[in-house]
């Protein structure tokens, strides 16, 4: 954990969500060996966005980044050729259509493409907790004092998983069970120096318990033509791996002699994986912080499980229709495959979205 | 303050067999440790920055799954560290190494982290070392090979300079993707390196751009230089040193070690920091300097100057 002198702040954020809303039902229906579950009652996700194919879209992960990021931009006091950094998190990397890109960077084409000519720029990939590790590097970054000012995007094909999943899945075990639960979607988020206490990262702490990194695996299909997520979500869910949140952000206040009650945090923003995993994840926190959680901010049952995007797409929504307060603080905690868990606490007042 | 290297180590896999960047660059990890003579614990941030992987698999990061070979961190609830290891990918092609000292020196810095380890390892998706390979891809150009650089602040004024980063409007002459169209249910075992007619000189010309500008920016005296290169191609270093003016041996792309085909891609600057400790430095030379460029076209250079001089 960190001081916050020289911190930095959200500066401004925006969202791109493909106009395509497919219902659970719709889902379902497209499902080979449809499982006899009820799935919107188990996730709580009643529809999701999903890419439009036609190139003319440009709906594919890149086309949706850059939409994303342009919104960002066209929120924040800074210019494209202002960015010192620009950081792309996508887990799926879909350019030019159908082509998953390994090189060059999605964050070096996106840099180019905006127009972030001297932007030092890389690819972060971790999972569902990738835009969350670009913001904890530039805000390491900017602390430093080595960079003022950066973009960290993120536009996500995650439907891919579950087309091939509606064709895969033979029961409500099988490992592809969690790709039904997924959407498409696209954030950026634009970080510069706080220059008040106003507009704050207080802190944004991260950490990997690596004996879970084998839970969820992403990969193309060995079966069908197409990507796909394998998870094991029994043990992926265990109260044990809800744990390590709190585990982990407790001992981290401990070295500043604080408690989570002293944070005095307004709202809270868990990972959007479905409603009773949020529900789930803050009862845990309720139970080992001994105090009540603070208000929980969702999206997921009108998104779903938007992977990299889904606390910044949380965020963006609640900010833009009012239902979340300005000068307010923050407390996001992803939860991703790795096992990644942490803490990002965050005054929001003047965030242009 | 600066930033030094603790331990480096290179791993190659054994002749004919299928090799896992997760294995490559754990063995690479350890190794580090072992130079170090550190136990996992030590760790506090783990950076991969490898682009070809086992099976194109894109979750979780690679680095968490190297953590896992490695034994750092594995259940914070089981044993709690104090240094609460974090990982992830970091990947930009080429530059993948010198963006991760970039990244490094802001968390070892500002972040409280004690120790960032970079781990740098390619393979083919499928396998292409395997005996058993059904379709060898000839096309592939880099080696199966892993790396790992131990990173740390050091008090004194030697180590890292700043990572500069250079990059060119042009469209990339070279990409590596996966096709899915068409891919059928082989998506594990293929890849497309793409590389145009003149990429070999679209990437040259950045490199020597980009490291003259390091040189008269930072006022290095690049006769006084051990360059440590990229090698896209096979005379990619005897090419840069026509441009920079230096006598052949003064840039340094070696072979990769091992039986294996191919040129070494993200670990290539890790394999020349050895090779230039295992050869030691001239006596007129001082500093090295990283030159790495690879797809966007991006480029990036770092300077180094050692701790303690390793004599020839």
């Amino acid at each position: 954990m960190t001081s916050d002198a020289r911190g930095s702040r959200f500066e401004a954020l925006g969202a791109y969500m493909p106009p395509t809303v497919r219902s659970t039902g719709e889902l379902l229906a497209s499902v080979t060996a449809m499982p006899d579950v009820d799935l919107e009652r188990i996730t709580g996700v009643a529809e999701r966005r999903v890419y439009d194919p036609r190139p003319e879209a440009g709906e594919d992960s890149f086309g949706l980044a850059l939409k994303a990021a342009r919104d960002a931009l066209g929120h924040s006091r800074y210019d494209p050729a202002d960015l010192d950094v620009v950081v792309s998190a996508s887990i799926t990397r879909f350019k030019d259509g159908d082509d998953f890109y390994f090189e060059p960077s999605f964050a070096g084409m996106l840099a180019k493409e905006l127009g972030a000519r001297r932007a030092v720029h890389f690819d972060v990939s971790n999972a569902c907790a990738g835009m969350m590790t670009g913001v904890h590097l530039l805000d390491r970054m900017i602390r430093s004092g080595a960079v003022r000012t950066g973009l960290v995007v993120s536009g996500e094909q995650a439907t891919r998983v579950a087309e091939t999943a509606a064709r895969e899945i033979a029961d409500s075990y099988d490992p592809q069970f969690a790709s039904l639960s997924v959407g498409d979607s696209a954030a950026a988020v634009v970080l510069d120096r706080a220059v008040d206490d106003a507009d704050r990262i207080h802190y944004i702490d991260l950490m990997t318990c690596a004996e879970y990194a084998h839970l969820c695996l992403g990969m193309p299909s060995d079966r069908t033509e197409g990507i796909a997520l394998y998870t094991d979500n029994r043990q992926m869910h265990k109260q044990d791996r809800l744990r390590m949140w709190p585990a982990f952000h407790r001992d981290q206040l401990a070295k500043l002699g604080r408690t989570f009650a002293d944070e005095e945090f307004d709202y809270i923003v868990q990972h959007q994986v479905g409603t009773r995993f949020v529900e789930y994840a803050n009862r845990t926190g309720e139970a080992e912080f001994g105090t009540p959680m603070p208000h929980s901010l969702s999206v997921v049952e009108e998104f779903g499980n938007t992977a990299t995007t889904s606390h910044f797409l949380a965020l963006q929504r609640h900010l833009k229709a009012g239902t979340a307060r300005r000068g307010a603080r923050y407390l996001l905690v992803p939860a991703a495959s790795g096992l990644v868990t942490g803490a990002l606490s965050a005054t929001i007042t003047h965030l242009g979205v | 303050m600066a930033i030094v290297i603790t331990a480096a180590a290179v791993v190659a896999p054994p002749r004919a067999s299928a090799a896992r960047a997760v294995q490559l660059a754990g063995e690479a990890s350890l190794a580090c440790l072992a130079e170090a003579r550190l136990s996992p614990d030590a760790v506090g941030v783990l950076i991969n920055v490898g682009v070809y992987r086992e099976h194109n698999t894109f979750e979780p990061a690679v680095g968490a799954l190297v953590q896992k070979e490695a034994g750092i961190n594995l259940d914070y609830l089981a044993h709690p560290v104090p240094g609460a290891a974090f990982s992830f990918d970091l990947m930009n092609g080429a530059c993948g190494v010198l963006n991760a000292v970039q990244v490094a020196e802001s968390m070892l810095v500002a972040g409280g982290a004690e120790r960032v380890l970079v781990t740098a390892a390619d393979v083919h998706p499928g396998g292409r070392g395997a005996p058993d390979a059904e379709h060898p891809d000839d096309d592939y150009p880099y080696a199966d090979l892993g790396a790992a650089l131990l990173l740390e602040r050091s008090a004194t004024a030697d180590g890292f300079g700043p990572v500069r980063t250079g990059g060119s409007d042009d469209p990339s002459a070279t990409a590596g993707y996966l096709p899915t169209a068409g891919m059928r249910a082989d998506g594990r075992n293929r890849i497309t390196v793409r590389r145009d007619p003149g990429f070999a000189t679209q990437l040259l010309d950045l490199a020597a751009d980009t490291a003259l500008g390091y040189v008269r920016d930072e006022g290095l005296d690049l006769r006084r230089t051990l360059v440590i290169g990229s090698r896209p191609t096979s005379d990619f270093g005897l090419r840069l040193a026509g441009r920079l003016g230096l006598p052949e041996d003064r840039v340094l792309t070696p072979d990769p070690p091992g039986a294996g085909a191919g040129l070494p891609h993200t670990a290539a600057p890790i394999l020349g920091y050895l090779r230039a400790i295992t050869g030691g430095l001239p006596e007129d030379v001082d500093q090295l300097l990283f030159v790495a460029v690879g797809a966007g076209p991006s480029a990036a250079c770092v300077s180094y100057r050692p701790q303690e001089r390793w004599t020839r």
